[in-house]
């Protein structure tokens, strides 16, 4: 709900990020592996959860989007891990983006020739709208929200099992799909690149069809499925290279090994033995850095930036932090080094003080309560406290996940408000229900800690006003923690939302930050990088903390492992 | 209808991972011979002492921090290396004349300070749990086995439904789903509610048989009321197997609630405890071995000097002291 | 016999009977709507409550309950119309997180667990009945003296802290083992044992110590029994006396407890499946609660309650069929 992942975010961004973020770290990204990949062989992948689902109607998260990339195609997508703009949106089933008429209202696309599924039934425009209407499904369409939030259809329209043919979507004939919009968005190729924008046969996918088996689009599909301990994907014979200008469908096989400690991913990674020369993972444990120092391993290591941040919110309803100059005391006197040091210290997490990350398109560079080395300036905190009259302290409740990280974040944040006699009580909550809790107002405590990552990582337009657009809080999966309800902001987000340049629009979104934490209705914390350790045999490696493009990764050499 | 049809008895632990004993036949003995038998032997010294520290360290935490000089809140940065994730600066954890006992890797904290604060929850939550647990075996026991008949029946049934039940499970599962404020006496209150059977089952056959002994006969011919029969009586006679069934019981709280805390259900952070000191050790085992050994060492010795109390109370009760 | 057969058989349903009501209560009370969470992360009003329906979570207790129960031995269905699904019997339900079915989950996980108790039944046995058996001979010599206190370090040690100390010792400092993942045992046998073989040690450790206690206790007790006492008067040797009085009588109660220990390690060994990372019923378990599903919670204390009940009456039969001095009726 609230620590959103991204779908059509970005893959590793460019070198220069990385140089200035670490110092005597890792290599950087640009290079990948080193050699280049070449065709065949089978790709591990480890990791410990399991796929939300194989549905793309119903997954939404940066692990299930990547490989979502595998098996289904959209009309646009992503542009690849190694390009130029990784975070731009090109065209996939489409010959190119689409045509927005005057009014912004309608959008066209064209389909591109010789298209099919894995059982190599043809690709039209119906079963593109047929997949794309799935997302109305009130039982299956629970994934990305955006389709359903931009595309026009009346307010009973319950998907294609119950309601039959989606009346804003057009067909006109076999190669041209029109899509009607609610109100002009200039961003709707970003939409058609959700992983729920995929083409299915027309009538499947109804009920549990699609929880252990699926149709694809794309350069593989499921071989075997056990859930919770291995999804195995082959080669789909009746995808078309010639068709497909991003995904490069190096290996002949992937096999994703679910379930494992984190640990033991690590160990088996730093090992390399057996299959594990040909095996990639998420993120290492910080724990696992320390370990990571001989040359061999140091020239396999990769970073990632942030594509999310860590940030408290804090609730401008109660008392003390109605008043802007607490807000602000906070974000003062909070020592973000600490912070930085509890999240894995320099390599894995940098000082945030802007709300946009980094990497994502629209940052802007800006710290608005400097401190010396970020480790807070108490002086600056009280002095604002003693305006208030509260230089003598105050006490707040802090929500937190009951996640160990998340613990030692909110650990040195308790620590560095002591200094200016602020008394931070941790209220433990469950990992399940966190988000549930504080994305409630009426259960919502002074502050909470969570993260925000971009819906797309080519514009800020959905970091920042989710966080501070008042006319969104609700009762329910309320994404304003701040409850932050200022005429002046929201306006300014129907300005900047309107600008139909998107360029423009993204240097906007990065002043719009700053006037936000002028505010401060959060105090960003931290942002958390990856760093990543392949196998010695992957190249055309990129990987993202936010989306990592599977379908660029191959092997140097098919015969290992 | 039982379960075990022997003299064997289930007792104490949780969730299937149980420690398991002969029951202790009742004789009692007399206090003073246990007194000297027990002096005599060293090992049951040496647990009693290790007991002992670890209470006063509980006791005196603030005390015992001062001399230390660091709190159990406090960050040191200037312990650990921000480059390397946070590691502990130095060898062994960061271990020397600044922190005794090291750090924590991330935030600096002074281990031996954790350790001492620790002390105070491991403590409190299985001594806690022990007195309830008593008090509910041994309401339960008597009213069963002196009355006999339906509530018998029921609190026999109650106990074979709690016996059957998958504690360990349920336990995470219910701490989990409550809000956390009040977690400690939630933990008190969790494990007394799974572990009263085992202590009701020996007092409940012990009641049955006592009931059916002269003395208890007489003093119902007497005109004595129930409740001076079960005071008078048969309360007293039960009271070596009172003792030396929760001895042997306290072990097992303080390993429940080092599991409970190592699982993420226990005490709320940043307030220390060993098996959330355990916990967050484990993926630091490998670089930083100093960091589980410390906690996990103290556990240990912890649950060790109980059991090794425990066993040796037991065969001093079974014995009157003449083996010891 | 049939009527004790039927009693206990009778017995053993209710106690399931009130595992399943508890369980389905305190999860009722307790739990933060499912719906909400099955509705993931965009969600409306009208969305949660078309879920709500569809799990049947808008009807009353007892209404939810029944068809808990019923779906158990009946199957059920969920969902209307076109996303109808058919969930047969035993159906425990569906996964809030995954939508797989709760059966069809604990039994894939099943081979794991089983694998996990089945190793360490068969090392606490033998390491527990030996050493139980070398004290019991050796009563106070050193040899008794030394194996107790092994047996209460082993009782003591909490076995993550075990897993933990073994891992440091066996895998990093000395190398001996390789970090533990699964290898199914057809790919390669030397690699599959080598990494179940902590998991083992780690749970074997703290029931051989009981059971090097209950043996020691049985057998000289045992021994100093009339009968026993009258075999050796008649002159038999020690060889037959201890394989044909001692042994059998000495060992029926360690059946016993073996019975009940071993179906409670089936249910799933929480812990040491979580530090192993192995995928077997206890770490289910484990994961389900961090992620508050539901069903697979109910699924899994179901099955490991059935399991310890089941095998306490199997306990109860086996026993009365070996030890002829336990009859019918006199055990209280």
């Amino acid at each position: 709900m609230i620590k959103k992942a991204t779908s059509a975010a970005a893959a590793a961004a460019a070198t220069a990020l990385l140089l200035t973020a670490c110092t005597g770290g890792p290599s950087d990204s640009t290079g990948g592996a080193g050699d280049d990949p070449v065709a065949g062989g089978t790709v591990h992948m480890l990791q410990n959860a399991d796929f939300s689902y194989l549905d793309p109607a119903r997954g939404f998260d940066g692990g299930v989007n990547a490989f979502y990339r595998l098996i289904y195609r959209g009309l646009t997508m992503q542009a690849a891990g190694d390009a130029e703009d990784p975070n731009a949106i090109v065209p996939d089933l489409a010959e190119s983006l689409g045509t927005a008429s005057e009014d912004g209202l309608t959008w066209t696309y064209t389909l591109k020739d010789g298209l099919k599924f894995d059982n190599g039934d043809p690709i039209t425009a119906a079963e593109v709208e047929f997949g794309i209407s799935r997302a109305w499904d009130p039982e299956i369409g629970i994934g990305s929200p955006w389709l359903k939030q931009t595309v026009d259809a009346p307010e009973d329209y319950a998907g294609p099992y119950q309601s039959g043919d989606h009346p804003g979507i057009e067909t006109p004939d076999e190669h041209t799909i029109v899509f009607h919009l609610i109100e002009p968005f200039p961003e709707f190729d970003n939409v058609l690149a959700q992983p729920n924008a995929v083409p299915f046969p027309v009538g499947s996918g109804a009920g549990d069809e699609f929880i252990n088996d699926v149709i694809a689009s794309g350069p593989y599909t499921l071989d075997t499925y056990t859930p919770g301990s291995l999804i195995k994907l082959v080669r789909n014979e009746h995808w078309d290279a010639d068709t497909d200008d991003v995904r490069k469908a190096y290996p002949d096989a992937w096999e994703f090994e679910i379930g494992l400690e984190a640990a033991t991913i690590d160990e088996r990674l730093l090992a390399g033995q057996g299959t594990d020369v040909n095996a990639i993972a998420g993120k290492i444990q910080a724990a696992t850095l320390p370990r990571v120092q001989t040359p061999e391993l140091q020239d396999r290591l990769i970073a990632s930036p942030a594509f999310c941040t860590t940030y408290m919110g804090m609730n401008t309803t109660k008392a003390p932090f109605d008043q802007v100059e607490v807000r602000q005391a906070v974000n003062y006197a909070l020592d973000r080094a600490s912070i930085q040091t509890a999240s894995g210290g320099t390599q894995l997490a940098d000082p945030a003080t802007t709300i946009i990350p980094t990497a994502v398109s629209g940052h802007k560079d800006f710290d608005l309560y400097p401190s010396e080395d970020y480790a807070g300036d108490p002086a600056k905190a009280l002095e604002l406290l003693a305006e208030v009259g509260l230089e003598d302290g105050f006490s707040f409740v802090l929500d937190i996940r009951a996640q160990p990280s998340m613990q030692a974040q909110a650990e040195a944040v308790q620590e560095a408000l002591k200094a200016i006699n602020v008394e931070v009580e941790l209220n433990v909550i469950d990992t399940s229900t966190y988000y549930e809790t504080i994305g409630t107002p009426s259960q919502q405590s002074d502050a909470a800690i969570t993260g925000w990552c971009p819906d797309w990582a080519s514009s800020a337009s959905t970091m920042v006003p989710p966080l501070v657009d008042g006319r969104l809080i609700t009762e329910k999966g309320n994404t304003n923690l701040a409850q932050l309800d200022d005429a002046a902001v929201n306006a300014r987000i129907d300005e900047i939302k309107a600008i139909a340049d998107l360029a423009e629009a993204n240097v906007q979104w990065g002043e719009f930050d700053e006037e936000v934490m002028a505010l401060a209705p959060m105090a960003p914390l931290v942002l958390e990088k990856g760093l990543f350790l392949p196998g010695a045999n992957i190249a055309g490696y990129h990987p993202s903390t936010s989306m990592t493009d599977l379908a660029i990764i191959g092997l140097k050499d098919p015969s290992q492992g | 209808m039982t379960f075990t049809p022997t003299e064997l008895e289930v007792e104490g632990a949780q969730g299937g991972e149980a420690a398991r004993d002969n029951a202790p036949p009742s004789p009692p003995a007399s206090g003073r011979r246990l007194a000297r038998a027990f002096l005599k032997d060293r090992a049951a010294l040496a647990c009693s002492v290790y007991i002992l520290l670890v209470l006063l360290m509980a006791l005196a935490a603030p005390l015992i921090v001062k001399l230390s000089g660091w709190g159990p809140y406090e960050f040191d940065q200037s312990a650990v290396d921000p480059d390397m994730a946070g590691l502990p600066l130095g060898a062994a954890g960061g271990m020397g004349a600044e922190h005794w006992f090291g750090v924590e890797p991330g935030s600096g904290r002074d281990i031996f300070a954790r350790i001492v604060y620790g002390a105070r929850v491991s403590m409190t939550i299985a001594l806690s749990a022990t007195v309830l647990t008593s008090v509910l075996g041994v309401v339960f026991g008597l009213t069963a086995g002196y009355f006999g008949g339906k509530v018998d029946m029921v609190v026999s049934r109650v106990m074979e439904f709690l016996m059957a039940f998958p504690a360990l499970i349920f336990m995470i599962a219910v701490l989990s789903a409550l809000p956390a404020e009040n977690r400690q006496f939630l933990l008190v209150g969790v494990i007394s509610f799974f572990g009263w059977p085992y202590l009701a089952r020996i007092v409940r056959g012990q009641t049955m048989s006592l009931k059916e002994r002269e003395f208890v006969e007489a003093a119902k011919a007497s005109g004595a009321s129930s409740g001076q029969i079960i005071f008078k009586e048969i309360l007293p006679n039960l009271a070596s197997t009172i003792i030396v069934m929760t001895t042997l019981a306290v072990p097992g709280y303080v390993g429940t609630e080092a599991g409970l805390s190592f699982l993420g259900v226990g005490v709320v952070p940043p307030t220390p405890s060993w098996g959330q000191m355990i916990a967050s050790s484990v993926p630091w085992y490998a670089v930083d071995p100093a960091y589980f050994l410390i906690p996990g060492a103290c556990l240990f010795l912890l649950v060790l000097s109980f059991t090794v109390l425990g066993d040796r109370i037991r065969r001093l009760a079974e014995t009157g002291g003449a083996r010891a | 016999m049939i009527r004790f057969l039927l009693n206990r058989v009778a017995g053993m349903v209710v106690v399931l009977f009130l595992v399943c009501l508890f369980t389905f209560v305190i999860f009722f009370v307790l739990s933060p709507d499912p719906a909400v969470q099955v509705c993931g992360k965009n969600c409306t009003t009208e969305a949660i409550d078309q879920i709500r329906a569809n799990l049947g979570l808008d009807r009353p207790f007892w209404t939810q309950f029944w068809t808990f129960l019923s779906g158990l031995f009946a199957g059920r269905t969920y969902g209307t119309g076109a996303n109808a699904v058919e969930c047969a019997a035993p159906c425990l339900g569906y996964s809030f997180q995954s939508s797989q079915p709760v059966t069809d989950m604990i039994v894939q996980r099943l081979p794991v667990s089983a694998t996990v108790a089945i190793g360490a039944a068969v090392l606490w046995l033998l390491a527990g009945v030996t050493a139980g058996l070398v004290s019991a001979v050796r009563e106070g010599r050193f040899a008794d003296r030394f194996i107790a206190g092994l047996t209460l370090t082993g009782m003591s040690i909490p076995n993550y802290v075990l897993a933990l100390a073994l891992q440091f010792l066996l895998v990093v400092t000395l190398r001996w083992l390789p970090f533990p993942h699964a290898v199914p045992f057809g790919e390669d046998p030397v690699q599959w044992f080598m990494n179940f073989l902590m998991p083992w040690i780690v749970l074997a450790i703290g029931a051989a110590a009981v059971y090097t206690r209950l043996t020691r206790a049985n057998v000289i007790e045992t021994l100093q029994e009339n009968y026993v006492r009258t075999a050796r008067a008649k002159g038999l040797g020690p060889g037959l006396v201890w394989r044909r009085h001692a042994l059998r009588p000495a060992l029926t109660p360690i059946v016993t407890i073996f019975g009940m220990d071993f179906a409670s390690l089936l249910g799933g060994a929480l812990i040491t499946e979580t530090v192993f990372g192995l995928n077997g019923i206890g770490k289910l378990a484990a994961d389900s609660i961090t992620k508050n599903d539901q069903p697979v919670i109910m699924g899994v204390t179901l099955l490991a309650a059935f399991l310890v009940v089941v095998g306490n009456m199997v306990v109860d039969l086996l026993y009365t069929a070996i030890d002829p001095r336990v009859r019918v009726g006199s055990a209280t």
